[in-house]
């Protein structure tokens, strides 16, 4: 019985932060990695299944993967210390460049590998926002789907689950899907529990297995640039907009505020 | 041999050699009593985990013995319950040292040597002393009695913060009945003891060598005198006499043979762990050895054998329960019920012959005996417990070292999860970008030496609110200016310099504390430097004291000593004198935890400031409610905050001006505090560096209310 985790180790600018010189991304010396929001909450659902299987007949196996260079291991141990058995990073040299269907195709091939029960990813990244990874996944893999999962009743082994999303206006959609199926797991489902620096230290002693395009059996052509079909075109800080500060006495800013309003409206009044 | 020489007392005259017999197996069996006792007791602490004892024994023993002697501690904020104690033991101890002597003259050196000395003047000494011995006893006793029946301080009365009525370890009335016991077996001890002697000199009346020395022994000569004046005659003297000696013995051996098992054992117990004061217990929370397997306490059997056996020493004095900010503000935390809920759990479940399985020794939760989390989660850790048992128990790192057990299963308030995890991501408490640690220096008109890259005399550790919080910041470049007039030779460190982790380490993350202190001291040993400075007290608390064990050996002093030491230098003048009628706020950790009293103090008297103390100062200052981690987590709405309370003791003062802090936190927290107490526009809330800087002009800035108008 295993489920696996899609997670991803997302960058959040620092301040004052400058531009690559490609003008394509935010330069590295200027970001702070961490592990995707979104995937601390599919993980803590992954734990809190295993949990609640604890003692009974299937042991639950969590595995998370993550598709990104040496770096995203610090972001795999936080996995480690919160209660995954395993982790998987795949990285090569051709990855960089892919757009988030590439990296879909990464991870589908991930899975057949591990035939996981469930697949649970987050509904989106927080650098990048794309949210497509998980169901471009699931399209791979031919497995049923549902985005933004709020809720979840799943034992570990059946062969189907039940989830509640959470729809425009304040109505659920309650589903049921068979399984395997891939889950993109939205904000606030659970409360992810705290890793504490020594569980992620005791993490760093354990192995994180690196994975090969080949041992995936994924071509190189299929991802990386050659294997996108989007692409940047430039990342930029658009220019700045026109607010000013009103100076002045309290007549004299009411009566420039009054005359940016006509100007704005047209009205003469 | 002369009159004197044969006077001595009767000890079995008129026994038979069955009673005689009786009287000693009665007296053996009370020793066995007290023997298996504390092989019980004893084997409870050594079920705790090891600990070492440290160096300096002999040293540790005289200091023992001489807080022993001189009450100094039982006498602390308490001097009545302290002279009546002193009473007590000193005639107890008399009295014990009096049995003694007759048992090493009647039993030991007698027998095995044929030596003799307890009789002539010896014994009239003797005699004498051990009358007044008891008379002092009685009268403590009685003091006690009157105090706990009639005074009732509110200390005393046992009610728990953490338990509501109906919870199965809410009732106290156990306690309070040892408690008149052990007051009463003592007092009927000393009665039938004077009783009994009186007796004895009625029935012996016929004797020279006893009725005509019977001065000797005063308290009970008057009571002979009473009773022969009220009719009893020489026959009923020593029927009294014969039955009063049984019931005196029998109360007297079973007190002995009660020891270990009562509040009575506080006697070895509080002197045991007076001997083993840590005098940094909270100054220097115990590190997590790399090999330890659980990382806080989670079961009774991680606290040391000495922990144990402190629990133990408690005697109930309710000092910490009054001391306690927490407790003082409604939450659920009295620190002397964690200590007594710790104990019982301890006496439920280690005095047993076997050690209970694993599960039954879980301290954490709600059930009798358990501290549940949100009693440990309202400690300040502000020390004020620590330092005012007079038994030297230390709460602060019992309750850490449980809170890392929470911290460890993330059972803890969200905003403090949050605020750790920023803490480990940025390196400060304001989830700011490194790069802005220093933005502060900014505005300066003169640039501040980057530490990293030249050599400074003085290297000043910031700290995380004095470099991030708006307000605190005015402070900060405040201090930058003073030091740039002083022509101080001092730079930071700019992006290298990360949260210090004094109150990370206090809030039980330990592995968090690890990594900061380690960063930081990395930091440091690559920048030269000849001393340290900071404005936060809690940074300087746990550089001081805790980084030398993570190999961060510096000077360092916190800003009210340097700049003491400028003013008396002269290399900071003072333009004017203030005028201004202060009162002075002790910051935890520079006060209580670190010794700095004076400094300050003396910083406002050269300012020309008129001090009034609050009735809470020096070692007895009352926490602002913002250590140990409660300035990351929200207080409950609706209940009292220890800042509102200390707020309220200040406005007590008339006329007072300024409320004198220094400490970034105590800024935030009383600016606050002064707002929401409606007492806004009566005084003001300073750091103490913005009075100086004052002082420093010749021309007034913005007058605290009431002084220019």
């Amino acid at each position: 019985m295993k489920l696996l985790v899609a997670v991803k180790q997302v960058a959040a600018l620092d301040e004052d932060f400058e531009i690559r010189s490609d003008g394509k991304d935010v330069d590295p010396d200027f970001l702070i990695r961490d592990l995707n929001e979104w995937d601390d909450y599919s993980l803590e659902e992954a734990v809190r299944i295993k949990e609640a299987a604890a003692g009974g007949a299937a042991a639950v196996e969590i595995v998370v993967v993550c598709v990104g260079p040496e770096d995203a291991d610090e972001s795999l141990r936080k996995c480690l210390a919160k209660g995954a058995d395993r982790a998987l990073r795949v990285w090569d040299e051709t990855i960089e460049g892919s757009d988030s269907i590439a990296v879909a195709r990464i991870i589908a091939a991930v899975a057949r590998k591990e035939r996981p029960d469930m697949l649970f990813a987050g509904v989106q990244s927080s650098d990048h926002s794309f949210a497509s990874t998980g169901i471009a996944a699931a399209a791979f893999l031919d497995w049923p789907h549902a985005a933004v999962v709020t809720h979840l009743t799943y034992t570990p082994g059946a062969n189907t689950a039940v989830l509640r999303r959470e729809l425009e206006g304040g109505v659920l959609h309650e589903m049921q899907l068979e399984c395997p199926a891939v889950l993109t797991i939205q904000l606030g489902i659970n409360t992810p529990r705290y890793a504490s620096l020594r569980s992620i230290k005791q993490a760093a002693a354990r192995p994180i297995e690196a994975l090969s395009l080949e041992q995936l059996g994924v071509k190189p052509s299929d991802v990386g640039e050659s294997g996108s079909l989007s692409r940047v075109r430039r990342m930029y800080v658009p220019d700045r907009g026109h607010a000013q500060m009103i100076e002045g006495s309290v007549e004299e800013q009411a009566a420039r505020l009054a005359k940016i309003i006509k100007d704005l409206t047209g009205s003469a009044a | 041999m002369s009159d004197v020489e044969i006077v001595t007392r009767v000890l079995f005259e008129d026994f038979t050699p069955s009673a005689v017999g009786l009287f000693y197996a009665l007296g053996f069996a009370a020793i066995a009593l007290f023997f298996f006792g504390v092989y019980v007791q004893v084997r409870k602490y050594r079920r705790g985990a090891a600990a070492s004892l440290g160096g300096n024994l002999s040293a540790r023993f005289g200091a023992m013995i001489g807080t022993v002697l001189s009450h100094r501690t039982v006498a602390r904020r308490d001097r009545p319950a302290g002279a009546a104690h002193r009473l007590i033991f000193y005639g107890f101890l008399l009295l014990f040292l009096g049995t003694a002597t007759i048992t090493l003259d009647y039993d030991i050196l007698g027998p095995l040597f044929g030596v003799h000395f307890w009789h002539g003047g010896f014994y009239l000494w003797f005699s004498l002393i051990l009358d007044v011995a008891g008379v002092l006893l009685a009268g403590g006793l009685a003091y006690m009695m009157y105090r706990r029946g009639w005074l009732r301080p509110p200390k005393l009365d046992y009610a728990r913060p953490d338990r509501r009525p109906g919870d199965p370890d809410y009732d106290r009335s156990g306690y309070r009945r040892e408690d008149w016991a052990f007051l009463w077996t003592l007092l009927v001890i000393v009665a039938t003891g004077y009783v009994l002697e009186a007796a004895r000199l009625v029935w012996l009346e016929g004797r020279p060598e006893v009725w005509s020395y019977r001065w000797w022994s005063p308290a009970g000569a008057v009571l002979a005198e009473a009773m022969r004046a009220a009719g009893l005659t020489q026959a009923a003297g020593g029927a009294l006499r014969q039955g009063l000696w049984w019931f005196h013995g029998f109360v007297a051996l079973l007190f002995i043979a009660l020891i270990p098992l009562t509040k009575v054992k506080h006697i070895f117990t509080s002197a045991g762990s007076l001997m083993l004061r840590d005098p940094l217990a909270a100054q220097r929370l115990p590190g997590v050895p790399e090999d330890q397997q659980r990382v806080g306490a989670q079961f009774i059997t991680d606290f040391t054998w000495k922990q144990l056996l402190s629990l133990d020493a408690c005697t109930k004095c309710g000092r910490c329960h009054e001391a306690c900010p927490a407790r003082a503000v409604g939450a659920p935390l009295s620190p002397r019920d964690v200590i007594l809920s710790l104990r019982e759990f301890a006496n439920k479940t280690l005095e047993a012959a076997e050690l209970p399985a694993e599960a039954e020794l879980d301290v954490h939760g709600k059930g009798p005996g358990q501290v549940a989390m949100e009693t440990l989660w309202a400690c300040r850790t502000c020390m004020a417990c620590v330092e005012v048992c007079p038994v030297a128990i230390e709460h602060v790192p019992i309750i850490v070292q449980m809170r890392r057990k929470l911290v460890e299963d993330g059972q803890m308030d969200p905003l403090l999860k949050k605020t750790l995890q920023t803490i480990h991501k940025t390196g400060n408490s304001f989830g700011e970008s490194r790069r802005k640690r220093a933005a502060w220096t900014k505005s300066l008109p003169f640039p501040v030496k980057d530490a990293r890259k030249e050599p400074v005399e003085v290297l000043w550790f910031v700290g995380d609110y004095a470099s991030f919080d708006p307000r605190n910041q005015k402070v900060t470049q405040a201090f930058a200016q003073l030091l740039h007039e002083a022509g101080v030779d001092y730079g930071i460190l700019y992006d290298a310099e990360s949260n210090a982790g004094n109150d990370v380490r206090r809030v039980g993350e330990e592995g968090l504390y690890e990594v900061l202190a380690g960063a930081n001291i990395q930091s440091l040993s690559a920048a030269s430097f000849k001393t340290i400075v900071t404005t936060d007290p809690h940074s300087f608390n746990t550089i001081r004291n805790e980084y030398p064990e993570f190999g961060g050996n510096y000077e360092i002093q916190h800003y009210t000593t340097l700049v003491q030491r400028l003013l008396l230098e002269g290399r900071l003048k003072i333009a004017r004198q203030l005028g201004v009628r202060v009162t002075f706020h002790d910051p935890c950790h520079l006060g209580r935890f670190n010794k700095g009293y004076e400094a300050p103090r003396e910083i406002l008297r050269l300012l020309g400031c008129e001090l009034i103390e609050m009735g809470r100062c020096r070692s007895n200052s009352f926490c602002c409610g913002a250590g140990g981690g409660r300035i990351w987590i929200p207080d409950p709405v609706g209940l009292d905050k220890p800042a509102h309370n200390r707020m309220r003791e200040a406005a007590a003062i008339p006329g007072l001006q300024v409320y004198v802090v220094s400490c970034p936190k105590d800024l935030t927290m009383f600016e606050d505090a002064l707002k929401t107490t409606g007492n806004e526009g009566k005084f003001v809330v300073k750091e103490l560096i913005e009075l100086i800087g004052e002082a420093l002009r010749r021309e007034p800035a913005v007058p605290a209310p009431g002084v220019a108008a």
